[in-house]
């Protein structure tokens, strides 16, 4: 069944459609959760929270964007909400942008042990890199390189303009370039 | 034409800003020619792609019970 019909259906109240909407989507909405918090069971909590939206508010969509765009934005907001909750936590700042641009050291990439991300070692570095970046950043870096959304629809998710997000883009891949190849130099 | 002359430093930023954008200015052509000719600018696109790739090759498998658990949390029930 195509998915504009199990939309119709569940905004109809049909609960197994409903079902496979979220069946459909849990996993993307996991991994992403996951990506954002870098720990399983707050991503499960907000996997579960982002999927009570949807159904609470699913009466609401209008089909003027993808349904997987506007998954993205409850999920969005609900990692924004929880990060605001840990306040005890410090991010590196991105103002200064000509630092980004500085690297002296260039790591050889080609000769690295690990060249899969099932090494734990490389998942310790990738994890500590981005944990760096502050939820905001974080975000329009996965949505737009890691999950593929366009511009336009990452800015949709996030509410931002395409401006901040090709600004917030920019310096998020040049930040964690820069901190693997740092990690890749030890 | 006069060419356009660009430094290592302004084609890290472009690379970082307009990754998998399509352009075609007279910018972008005298970039593209210094990545050509600038083995360091060559090897940060390939890093900052490397960079892009690990992120999203690093996924996590929703377990069966935490499937279970969130159908139960929605009220909703497996279908076929």
């Amino acid at each position: 069944m195509e998915e504009t019909e199990l939309i119709a259906l569940a905004q109809a109240g049909d609960k197994k459609a409903l079902a496979k909407l979220v069946k459909n989507y849990e996993q993307t909405i996991y991994n992403f959760a996951f990506k954002i918090c870098r720990n399983k069971n707050k991503a499960e909590h907000i996997m579960q929270e982002t999927f009570y939206s949807m159904v609470k508010s699913l009466h609401q969509f209008d089909g003027n964007s993808k349904l997987s765009t506007w998954l993205y934005r409850i999920v969005s907001n609900h990692c924004l909400m929880l990060a605001r909750k840990l306040k005890n936590r410090s991010f590196v700042s991105l103002d200064d942008e000509d630092g980004l641009y500085e690297e002296k050291y260039t790591a050889d990439w080609n000769t690295l042990p690990y060249k899969s991300t099932e090494n734990e070692e490389l998942k310790v570095i990738l994890d500590e890199a981005i944990e760096k970046l502050s939820p905001e950043y974080r975000m329009i870096f996965l949505l737009r390189d890691v999950e593929g959304l366009s511009t336009e629809e990452t800015a949709q998710a996030t509410e931002l303009s395409i401006a901040a997000v090709k600004s917030r883009l920019h310096r998020a891949r040049a930040f964690l370039r820069n901190e693997l190849n740092r990690a890749f130099q030890k | 034409m006069k060419e356009e002359k660009v430094t290592c430093k302004e084609v890290m930023q472009h690379i970082c800003e307009s990754l998998r954008e399509d352009l075609n200015s007279e910018r972008c052509v005298a970039i593209k020619k210094h990545i050509d000719e600038c083995s360091g600018c060559q090897n940060y696109i390939e890093t900052v792609e490397l960079t892009i790739d690990y992120y999203r090759k690093y996924n996590v498998e929703l377990s069966d019970d935490a499937h279970d658990r969130l159908m139960k949390f929605l009220d909703l029930e497996d279908g076929d």
